[in-house]
């Protein structure tokens, strides 16, 4: 072992400076004596303006925690969750801190009250999400909390907001159904549809308009994917098709070589359920094996996302898929709600109908609404404000969103079929060919909290009562 | 008749430990609930966990790579054992899962040690890292012991209580539990036992040569060190409340490489310095403004840091620092440093005093 020389006297010096450092950061996060002393030393991001020079700002301030994923697949979308958050504020007369939507804004108040941000991140795991939810609500002591992103980061969240009940918890876009079909936690809020009510009428297109009856489908292994298959599985077996095969690659697969030499020839068509950024991995890897992808898939909600059309646009055009964005529409609330986001945030121009911008958007305008409705009254383990959110009708941009008796969105969903480039940016657009109205999470009858959660067999592929919207359930196909 | 110097060494050596010490079993007067759960529970279980990596690699010369995926099957059969969301329906006494998960851990520990035993080196470390990423996979992928989602909502035993209301239980746990590996192991490296795994470390075909059967000990170190792994798995699932196969992912097996090289991967009680040092320091960067989404160029810079200027980790630096000061008490005119217990310079004559 060396022994301490002079040379080695720098290096004990510079190491000892780290180790002061380090021991600084456990005083820094030591805090007080108190069970509920906040740790001192610690900072939050965007806070509001500084030194409450805006008159309208009397109210106490309310802390709002908001984390989507900062780390694995989906962290390429951050930047659209964050930029939909923050556009109600700036609707209200926020201003955003930098071009970066993750840096939050200034000037946020709601009802009087200064709003403060709290930035989060998590990684697709349950653990990273629910220990970053208790970090932002013991720690960070947000009054509401906005997220998680991923779908089985859901359900572990919803299933520790039953731990808290003092905060509030309002979903970012996980969509599995489990979150609130089976967790059921009172103070947990989704104003966004799960993965399974946006397949709606898919399979009765599939089987009704393309002729399908033998499908493979194909979905990431996990409880998001789940729920989306379990959607097109109910409604195209109900109506007379059949799911010869169900294909589940890992989540952040990079190579699906394996999986496209399992779809057997003889099938009319996958239904392709792979997210993230597994879409463009799969796609591409599909165009060099098998040729031309468009004519026999159908997308789940990720296809039409702008940031992954960008990527494989050419390669999809033609394909249809569902979910609660139509990126055509041409109704002036989506406009201002498009354009708002492109002005607000430049680099998100062209992502307004993205599932993550959206739903996070949704997410913070029905907190917005309901804490004007109450004054900000946060009160009572925020009785008066959990009724007002529960009780909301929100006038979203691409319709209105109620919840059910769950705390669960009922609303829209569109059958859009992705097309030629029309306005002229180079990127191919979609077309809204269907709209499905007020899709409620039983999926027409379908799904209970008894019913076995969607996981890879689940549910069984098999002749049922058809859901109302499809052409064998009395719906105007 | 001991010197000042060697009083003076051995006080700096000890002192700030039992300071730590003490202010870990007044844990819960002197830190907030969330801090003493999150952080300094999360700590002693990552340390456990940590130490079976340095057991093995400090003792026996092994660094292995699947200690992460080992302590995932503990926690997975214990979870899957004990009434949950997820997993297989069987609904046993926590405490007996308990043990099916320990004796389960041991049993596939000791199977994959006789596997490996006869690798070493690179070989060895990369058979471990597979070992790791297979557990990773099979409880990604069977999912009816746990699937992407995991086992949800883990019945515990009533002594541990619920981690978020009340981590006090837990924590003593924790803090007792790895008390216990700490004495257990640094008593097992003394025993004969001990010592033939650290002749082994050394020299193994010397060890042939002397009729010791080197596989057969390393299987059985193997074991041993996927019984302390097993400590951390089930510490692990309670503090948590659940388990994924993202608790075991090659990130996580990473996580348990740096803090024992921060702490120093040839020290003991490094696994749990380091432990500190790691959790403190995730918690603190994702607070601050300035640093945001970027906190793991924060923790992998100050992780280069110390790979760089002190090999030998946190421990190393204070090893040196209490040599240094040893010898400014030192009364005697320069002479070569006072032995330790695990060196002896080249050349040097014993004992000059």
């Amino acid at each position: 072992m060396r022994d301490g020389s002079d040379g080695g006297r720098l290096r004990l010096w510079a190491l000892l400076a780290v180790l002061i450092l380090a021991l600084a950061s456990v005083a820094a996060g030591c805090g007080g004596d108190d069970d509920d002393g906040e740790a001192a030393g610690e900072e939050t991001t965007a806070e509001t303006g500084g030194g409450g020079d805006t008159g309208e700002a009397t109210g106490e301030p309310i802390k709002i925690g908001v984390f989507a994923n900062n780390e694995g697949a989906f962290a390429p979308f951050e930047g659209q969750t964050w930029g939909g958050a923050m556009l109600p504020l700036i609707n209200r007369g926020a201003t955003p801190v930098s071009g970066d939507p993750t840096d939050g804004v200034e000037n946020a108040v709601i009802a009087g009250h200064p709003i403060e941000f709290v930035y989060g991140g998590s990684d697709s795991t349950p653990d990273k999400a629910v220990e970053e939810a208790r970090r932002l609500v013991e720690q960070e002591q947000v009054d509401i909390l906005v997220g998680p992103l991923s779908g089985a980061e859901g359900i572990a969240v919803a299933n520790y907001s039953k731990e808290q009940p003092g905060v509030t918890f309002v979903n970012g876009i996980s969509g599995a159904q489990d979150t609130t079909l089976k967790v059921r936690s009172p103070n947990f809020f989704r104003f966004h549809n799960d993965g399974t009510q946006w397949t709606a009428g898919m399979g009765d297109y599939a089987y009704n308009e393309l002729g399908w009856r033998r499908v493979v489908t194909i979905g990431d292994d996990y409880d998001f994917p789940y729920s989306q298959v379990a959607g097109f599985v109910a409604e195209f077996c109900a109506i007379g098709g059949e799911v010869v095969e169900r294909l589940w690659p890992a989540l952040g697969e990079e190579d699906y070589s394996s999986f496209i030499a399992q779809i057997p020839d003889d099938v009319d068509g996958f239904f392709l359920a792979v997210g993230g950024t597994g879409t463009v991995a799969f796609v591409n890897q599909y165009q060099e094996l098998r040729g031309n992808l468009a004519d026999n898939i159908m997308g789940g909600v990720f296809m039409t996302d702008p940031v992954i059309l960008k990527e494989i646009g050419d390669q999809v055009v033609g394909v249809v898929t569902a979910g609660m964005t139509a990126g055509d529409s041409q109704e002036p609330a989506y406009l201002e709600y498009s354009e708002g986001l492109g002005e607000a945030y430049p680099d998100l121009e062209g992502t307004a109908s993205s599932v993550f911008a959206y739903g996070y958007y949704t997410a913070m305008e029905a907190i917005a609404q309901a804490l004007e409705q109450v004054d900000g009254d946060l009160s009572d383990d925020h009785a008066a404000f959990r009724d007002a959110l529960t009780n909301l009708e929100l006038d979203a941009p691409l319709g209105p969103i109620v919840l059910d008796e769950n705390r669960q969105a009922i609303m829209d969903n569109f059958l859009q079929q992705i097309v030629e480039d029309q306005t002229g940016d180079g990127i191919p657009d979609v077309k809204t060919i269907k709209t499905i109205p007020e899709v409620d999470q039983t999926f027409g009858g379908f799904f209970s909290p008894e019913t076995p959660s969607p996981d890879r067999t689940n549910p069984a592929c098999e002749k049922a009562d058809p859901p109302p919207w499809t052409q064998q359930g009395g719906g105007d196909g | 008749m001991t010197r000042p110097a060697v009083t003076v060494e051995r006080a700096l050596w000890w002192g700030p430990g039992l300071v730590i010490l003490v202010a870990l079993l007044l844990g819960p007067l002197l830190f907030t609930d969330f801090y003493l759960s999150q952080v300094i529970t999360k700590a002693l279980w990552l340390g456990i966990a940590a130490a079976s990596l340095i057991f093995l690699a400090a003792y026996v010369g092994m660094i292995s790579l699947g200690q992460v995926g080992l302590y995932g099957i503990a926690g997975f059969t214990m979870a899957n054992l004990v009434q949950a969301d997820g997993g297989s329906p069987a609904a046993w006494n926590p405490w007996l899962a308990t043990l099916g998960g320990i004796v389960v851990c041991v049993g596939v520990g000791l199977f994959f040690g006789a596997i490996a035993s006869r690798s070493y080196g690179i070989y060895f470390l990369m058979i471990t890292l597979a070992f790791g990423v297979i557990t990773y996979y099979f409880f990604a992928q069977v999912t009816q012991l746990s699937g992407f989602g995991g086992v949800n909502n883990v019945d515990r035993p009533d002594i541990v209580s619920n981690p978020v209301t009340d981590p006090a239980n837990l924590f003593y746990i924790a803090l007792g539990v790895s008390a216990a590996v700490y004495l257990l192991v640094r008593y097992l490296v003394r025993t004969p036992f001990g010592l033939a795994l650290q002749g082994i470390r050394d020299d193994p075909s010397r060890m042939r040569a002397l009729g010791y059967n080197v596989p057969l000990l390393r299987m059985l170190a193997f074991g041993l060190g996927a019984l302390i792994a097993s400590f951390a798995g089930i510490l692990s699932v309670w503090w948590n409340t659940r388990i994924s196969p993202g608790s075991i992912d090659l990130t996580r097996t990473i996580d348990v490489l740096v803090i024992a090289v921060i702490g120093g991967l040839f020290r003991l009680e490094g696994a749990w310095i380091g432990a500190l040092v790691f959790t403190v320091l995730d918690n603190w960067t994702r607070g601050i403004d300035l640093i945001g989404q970027r906190f793991n160029t924060v923790i992998g810079a100050i992780f280069l840091v110390i790979v760089l200027l002190s090999p030998g980790g946190l421990m190393g630096i204070w090893q040196s620092v209490t040599d240094s000061v040893g010898r400014l008490f030192s009364r005697k005119p320069p002479t070569p440093p006072p032995l330790r217990p695990e060196t002896r310079p080249a050349g040097e004559s014993p004992q000059t005093s």
